[in-house]
């Protein structure tokens, strides 16, 4: 007899036989855990477009008093005061600003290093990880000599031999964060390598590349990519120390970390200068961990 | 009725995952008398495991549990944990499925009974090392005082089984529930386990209930059978009648398991009748009987109406709407 | 193995010979020694690096150090001093048989060794970074273990928010907020210690503030990653169902088995953490004006003194890589299915 599936979509309910039992688990605490699941997912990110939006789209649709300079006349000008609604500094600098021009260098240069530290150590450390062997030997060693340099000591190091710049900036945070990504990837690339799945697919004869962007790549990915978010807030406030050590972005040009060590000297009298852009970068930075968080758990990443 | 060790009644166990509520054992109902066996069937996710650790309470916090068990006439759903605690381990134990990851890989064997032993009694260090000692000799592993000192790890597959059996029958329980207990075995060391278990049920009469997908184990060892599917007991019946001659099996899903056994008797090159499609999502059950979506012998009645749990013949219960002709195929 | 046959050979009874025959032929033993082995690579490659990148100074490093309007005699005179007209693998050479005698070369600036420089200043990073560490380690796991008792409890939730706010807030920020609450307004803490006085109290009063700085952060790390585990072990781990099959209290279940276990990924998170740790150094120590190598370090820096910084550098990626080892090792200690190998199954 052939097997004719009934149209379960349509079946009511009928008089005799058993029916459903009423649900067990109340349906709020469903609601909630439905409501929580998006809350932690949109407000970080949310949270992020808006500073990102803060620092590249708002100083070029309203005009904005400059970042890195400002009249005397307006120095040490206390926060909602007309025309600077965050103050001014000592200098007269906008705070605003300050914060938006040197929120742009940070955004541009962490970008830049995680970008750059995806692609060349992802690729490194999908490398070492798959094909094992001597290539992995090799990149393993390699690795873990740039990672025996505690991250800021070297950061330093590159910073005082290579004149400050913000190029040069960059190198030396890549020279941090690309072991970093070539050790993430590694471990996930080596855990997906083993799996089953992986063994019967070279044993039915794909090629190695096939295997890695069809198997391997989407496997490793998401754990990537909450692993760079994560990174991106720990190469802010990396940047930030360098740019507070007086190593990195040069003054005019503001950055966050050189506002938090200007504000250093006035921090009795008036704590504003470093608590400002301090809560800034808090914020930043959390709104990251966050967004790496809910991403991690939506994904299903260890 | 009432010389029955546990009495199921009702149980309902549900928990919230992801938005929706997963209903894992919806309505469950069974009894075991002291000394008897019962083996309860059925795919993964029918129900089977959760609810006994329900029965034992080892289910996570947040789990809804409804319903009643009753231990020798003591209700143990909605006890507190530290109440349930004095029944664990020495009242009702349980035997898991892996043995290699049930045992403290960390902790030496014999700490690991002892610890079973002095956790519900008052009895010296060394007294407790007696006693252990005594217990890997009952479940017959040689040499039990060099073992007593020894690692997980340096154990074979069918010692440390051996070993879990030990722990959880350190207090002498009258229940023993053997949750999937062979099923991470080879089939000779799976026989001695079951061989082993059924003695010991003997010597101390205990009441046991494994767990399994297996229905030959069930075949041979059980008194009693309970099929699960999707959370519901589907069919329930002393084993002598379900299997082996005459056997009168009656829910189709019990059938169309028992024909999927491959048998050596069979024609050679016939395909293997298996059981199409896979479970229902315990977050979406069917209106109808559960078991409709993969039923051979579906009508449009059984998708409209779940049948229920009826005890058509002297202590046989089956729920099926066109249940199976004497001894005949799905 | 010659020593596990002469113990054989007396034949002597008892314990004692029993740990000395299983410890010598232990499986541990040599993965211990392969672990050293290894370790050998990483470190050379530590000086080379250190080496290299000190020395790419696009230009001439003496007249970095001398500064533009040095004359040319003294740019020449300074670099036969500092020996760098000498071939890069020569140079190369002298200073890593130099640092294998313990030399570090000479400083610049003061014409002090550089030995006796970081002699100087070790105690005091020394001091802040046990104060540290274990003030944060202790916090750590017991926040995080009372946290896993109850999974997304009060405490629970409590612990995960403070612990993302010490994962997102940068060290030097926090330093200065700590400054201002505690300091200047509470005048509980020295703004700036010189040095670490004379008694356990004193130096205990000057380190807070910056251990509270590296720490939290740190703190934040550990706690998180370790209730992690505890909890994954409590919900997945079958050994977790039968130790409470058994009856056995929660609370036993939670330290005795379930922390247990996890002290291996805690003993990994701390190795891994090594590095940033003793990196903080740099940028806290001169915040307080601590007299530590990190504040050091950032001097050295901000008057060029390149043999100064090389040194310092060097000692810090030993000591991180040194860290890694010890906590592989204690991890292979540890572990009894390394220490007394894999028997049948």
């Amino acid at each position: 007899m052939a097997a004719q599936l009934p149209d379960m979509t349509a079946a009511t309910l009928t008089a005799g036989g058993q029916p459903p039992l009423p649900s067990l688990v109340s349906a709020r605490a469903l609601r909630w855990q439905k409501v929580s699941r998006a809350l932690r997912l949109w407000v970080p990110a949310a949270l992020l477009i808006a500073l990102l939006f803060l620092c590249f789209v708002w100083p070029y649709i309203y005009s904005i008093p400059p970042g890195d300079s400002g009249s005397i006349l307006d120095a040490a000008l206390p926060p909602f005061s007309p025309g600077h609604w965050l103050g001014t500094d000592p200098n007269g600098v906008d705070i605003f600003s300050m914060l938006v021009y040197g929120g742009q260098v940070s955004f541009e240069i962490s970008l830049a290093v995680t970008a750059f530290g995806m692609i060349v150590g992802g690729t490194i450390g999908l490398t070492a990880g798959y094909f094992g062997g001597w290539a992995d030997s090799i990149l393993s060693r390699v690795v873990d000599v740039l990672i025996a340099f505690p991250a800021l000591v070297l950061v330093l190091a590159v910073a005082e031999v290579l004149q400050p710049s913000e190029t040069h900036l960059i190198w030396a945070l890549s020279v941090f964060s690309v072991p970093a990504f070539a050790r993430v990837t590694r471990g996930a690339t080596l855990t997906v390598r083993n799996l089953p799945f992986i063994t019967a697919s070279r044993l039915t004869g794909t090629s190695n590349w096939k295997i890695i962007f069809k198997h391997v790549l989407p496997n490793v990915i998401p754990g990537i990519v909450t692993f760079s978010l994560l990174g991106i807030g720990i190469i802010v406030i990396l940047e930030g120390a360098v740019d507070f050590l007086g190593l990195g972005i040069q003054i005019p040009q503001p950055s966050w970390g050189a506002m938090i060590a200007k504000g250093q000297n006035v921090l009795t009298a008036e704590p504003q200068y470093v608590l400002i852009p301090s809560i800034v970068l808090l914020i930043f930075v959390m709104s990251l961990n966050l967004l790496g968080d809910a991403l991690r758990e939506r994904w299903g990443v260890r | 009725m009432s010389d029955a060790l546990l009495e199921v009644e009702d149980l309902r166990v549900a928990f919230a995952s992801g938005g929706r509520e997963i209903r894992a054992v919806d309505g469950v109902s069974y009894q075991v008398e002291p000394g008897r066996t019962l083996a309860i069937i059925g795919e993964s996710g029918s129900g089977k495991t959760v609810g006994c650790r329900a029965i034992m309470g080892l289910l996570p916090l947040g789990t809804a549990i409804s319903g009643s068990a009753r231990l020798h006439g003591t209700e143990l759903i909605g006890l507190s944990d530290s109440q349930l605690r004095k029944h664990r381990g020495s009242d009702m134990a349980m035997v898991f499925q892996d043995p290699a990851r049930s045992l403290n890989p960390t902790m030496r064997v014999g700490k690991q009974i002892t610890e079973a032993i002095r956790t519900h009694r008052k009895v010296s260090k060394s007294d407790a090392r007696d006693q252990a000692i005594e217990l890997l000799r009952l479940v017959r592993i040689p040499a039990p005082e060099r073992r007593f000192a020894e690692y997980p790890h340096q154990l074979s597959g069918g010692m440390r089984q051996r070993v879990v059996i030990a722990m959880a029958l350190a207090c002498r329980p009258k229940l023993l529930i053997a949750d999937e207990a062979t099923t991470a075995l080879d089939v000779t060391t799976q026989a001695q386990i079951m061989e082993l278990l059924l003695e010991l049920q003997r010597d101390l009469g205990m009441a046991l209930i494994f767990i399994s997908h297996d229905l030959g184990l069930a075949a041979s060892y059980a008194d009693e059978v309970v099929v699960m599917y999707a959370g519901k007991v589907v069919e329930q019946a002393p084993a002598k009648r379900l299997f082996g001659a005459g056997g009168t099996v009656k829910m189709r899903y019990t059938r169309a398991l028992l024909d999927a056994i491959p048998h050596l008797e069979r024609a050679a090159h016939t395909e293997l009748p298996v059981v199409t499609g896979r479970p229902p999502d315990p977050s979406m059950l069917p209106v109808g009987c559960s078991f409709a979506p993969r039923c051979l012998s579906a009508a449009d009645d059984c998708a409209a109406k779940a049948p229920a749990l009826t005890e058509h013949a002297p202590g046989h219960r089956w729920a099926c709407w066109h249940p199976c002709e004497n001894g005949g195929t799905a | 193995m010659a020593l596990a046959q002469q113990v054989q050979l007396q034949r002597e009874p008892g314990a004692r010979n029993d740990i000395v025959r299983r410890v010598a032929g232990s499986p541990a033993l040599q993965l211990v020694g392969r672990r050293l082995l290894t370790a050998i690579p990483v470190l050379l490659g530590v000086t080379f690096l250190t080496f290299v990148v000190m020395n790419l100074i696009p230009g001439n490093p003496a007249q970095l150090i001398l500064g533009i309007n040095a004359s040319p005699g003294a740019i020449a005179k300074l670099d036969a001093q500092l020996g760098l007209n000498h071939p890069f693998w020569d140079r190369y050479w002298l200073w890593l048989d130099g640092l294998l005698h313990g030399n570090l070369g000479i400083a610049y600036s003061n014409q002090q060794s550089v030995n006796s420089d970081i002699a100087q200043f070790l105690p005091t990073t020394c001091w802040l970074l046990l104060y540290t560490l274990v003030v944060s380690l202790l916090l750590g796991i017991v926040v995080a273990v009372l946290a896993a008792r109850r999974p997304n409890g009060i405490f629970d939730r409590i612990s995960l928010a403070v612990s993302m706010l010490g994962l997102s807030v940068a060290p030097y920020a926090l330093a200065l907020v700590l400054i201002y609450v505690f300091s200047v307004r509470l005048g509980w803490f020295p703004t700036i210690s010189n040095s670490l006085g004379d008694n356990p109290l004193t130096a205990i009063r000057a380190l807070t503030l910056p251990a509270a700085s590296i720490g939290f952060p740190l703190f934040a790390v550990y706690t998180r990653l370790l209730r992690a585990d505890i909890v994954e072990q409590m919900q997945r781990e079958d050994y977790i169902v039968t130790a409470k099959a058994k009856g056995v209290p929660p609370w036993r279940v939670l330290v005795v088995h379930a922390t247990k276990n996890s002290l291996f990924t805690l003993i990994t998170l701390v190795a891994l953490n090594l590095g940033t740790l003793i990196g903080a150094v740099a940028i806290i120590e001169p915040i307080f004006s601590l007299p530590g190598i990190g504040a050091e370090l950032i001097n050295a820096i901000n008057i060029n003194d390149l043999p100064l910084v090389e040194g310092i550098v060097v000692v810090f990626a030993l000591v991180t890589v040194a860290g890694n080892l010890l906590a592989d090792l204690m991890y292979t200690v540890l572990d009894p299915r390394i220490r007394y190998g894999r028997a049948a199954s």
